[in-house]
């Protein structure tokens, strides 16, 4: 009697958390409110994780991979000065096209105002491609501004906090990105295939012209997401199903998306 | 009951905390290991089925308020293991003391092996069919190792939390 007395309990318990989950789920504002009061709860704890792992971390990593740590700062000193060689030729190539799209009334990334913020979180779970980083609203970061860094598109912001925000990366599943390429006749979407397998698109029509190291970039499409232009991808492979009329693409995004420190968020928004 | 709530619950925050500062970023193969989940599988694993409900629901929930996915999600599931394991628990299946020193991890692992599925599996509940391609039997064989070698250590720590108040269920 007592044991069936103690199930009909855990059930209603169990029934009744589900419920609460769900109602919250359904009613975001609660939720968001939840989202807030959970963070000022686990700062603490957050907080005393970091001071004791983070410092044993670096010692560790520091101790074992010294010689490689050395390598890439080598490596990243030659690519600095390259970059420093490229930035004086492009930035006559930059002033021209930044005169042509004002003629022609078409927004261009770089002479849109950014503002840098560094990645402080990478995404807590396996089925979502995230990151957060360090600024918020209190920047002037607005939900839907897009992202990039390491020379292409990373993602655009899905949520904002005073001083916070949540990237989500062009490889999450949930991801679309409107792109074309030069002498397109069409335009393509690339989808993302999570956190571990890049990009693709698919349904490419065979006439496109697109080639494997194909080069694609936002489309700027009216209503689009991004503004024109965004590097995003390059072709890496190209599939033809047997029996199918159109191709699959396999990308590599322009970016790397698996050593993202700082990114710049890009102070455009979509138009609604 | 009531006397242990506290410690579990502080123990249940710590858990979260390193899941979210430590184990986002630590990737085996690209994947989480779902602290979270684990935590209440010892639980229910130790015979303590009401706290271990509650370490999902706390678990789950602060977990999610911290993920982009359908918030409930992680709990829900958190739940479901909790509740199996704790129904284990209580026939002695997996006691740490009585049992084969390898029962509590191949429990551990086969939760771990599943959840990531049963995640999959609810989320189209939420109306999301896409979690499925992201790496989705990566991440089952991935948290199946990792629960059979934390599973051991974490139930000895549900079981001294558990027991914190010198209470015992």
């Amino acid at each position: 009697m007592a044991t069936d007395r103690s199930r009909r309990r855990t059930w209603t318990f169990s029934l009744a958390i589900a419920l609460t989950l769900l109602i919250l789920y359904l009613t975001t504002g609660v939720s968001s409110g939840l989202r807030g009061g959970a963070n000022i709860v686990l700062t603490p704890f957050s907080w005393a994780v970091n001071t004791i792992a983070h410092p044993l971390g670096h010692l560790f990593a520091g101790a074992i991979d010294y010689s490689d740590v050395v390598a890439q700062n080598q490596k990243l000193r030659r690519q600095l000065a390259q970059a420093d060689e490229r930035l004086n030729e492009e930035w006559s190539y930059s002033r021209q096209l930044q005169q042509i799209s004002t003629q022609l009334n078409v927004p261009f990334v770089s002479s849109l105002p950014t503002v840098a913020v560094q990645v402080t979180t990478d995404s807590p779970t396996n089925f979502s491609a995230t990151v957060g980083v360090s600024k918020g609203r209190s920047s002037g970061i607005l939900v839907g501004m897009p992202v990039v860094a390491n020379g292409g598109l990373v993602g655009r912001v899905i949520s904002t906090t005073t001083n916070g925000s949540t990237v989500q990366l062009i490889s999450d599943t949930h991801s679309l990105v409107g792109v074309t390429f030069a002498h397109s006749t069409s335009d393509l979407v690339v989808s993302g295939r999570g956190v571990n397998n890049g990009l693709g698109a698919t349904s490419v029509p065979t006439n496109s012209g697109v080639e494997v190291g194909t080069k694609l970039f936002t489309d700027g499409l009216d209503g689009g997401l991004f503004p024109v232009g965004l590097p995003v991808a390059s072709v890496k492979a190209v599939t033809l199903t047997p029996g199918a009329s159109t191709y699959n693409l396999s990308l590599q995004p322009a970016a790397d998306l698996r050593h993202l420190s700082y990114l710049d968020v890009v102070l455009w928004e979509p138009a609604t | 009951m009531r006397r242990v709530l506290l410690p579990v619950t502080v123990v249940t925050l710590v858990v979260v905390a390193i899941q979210l500062s430590i184990f986002s970023s630590l990737r085996f193969a690209g994947v989480v290991v779902m602290l979270v989940w684990l935590w209440p599988l010892a639980m229910g694993l130790a015979g303590l089925t009401s706290l271990a409900l509650w370490c999902a629901v706390v678990a789950g929930v602060f977990f999610d308020t911290h993920a982009v996915t359908p918030f409930g999600l992680t709990a829900v599931v958190a739940v479901i293991l909790a509740y199996g394991a704790s129904r284990l628990g209580k026939e002695g299946v997996g006691d740490l003391d009585s049992a084969a020193w390898w029962v509590t991890p191949l429990i551990a692992a086969a939760a771990g092996f599943i959840a990531p599925a049963l995640f999959v599996g609810a989320s189209f509940f939420t109306l999301n069919f896409s979690f499925w391609r992201d790496s989705l039997f990566a991440s089952m064989v991935v948290n199946a190792v990792a629960f059979f070698i934390l599973a051991r250590p974490m139930t000895r720590l549900a079981r001294w939390a558990g027991n914190f108040g010198g209470t015992r269920r």
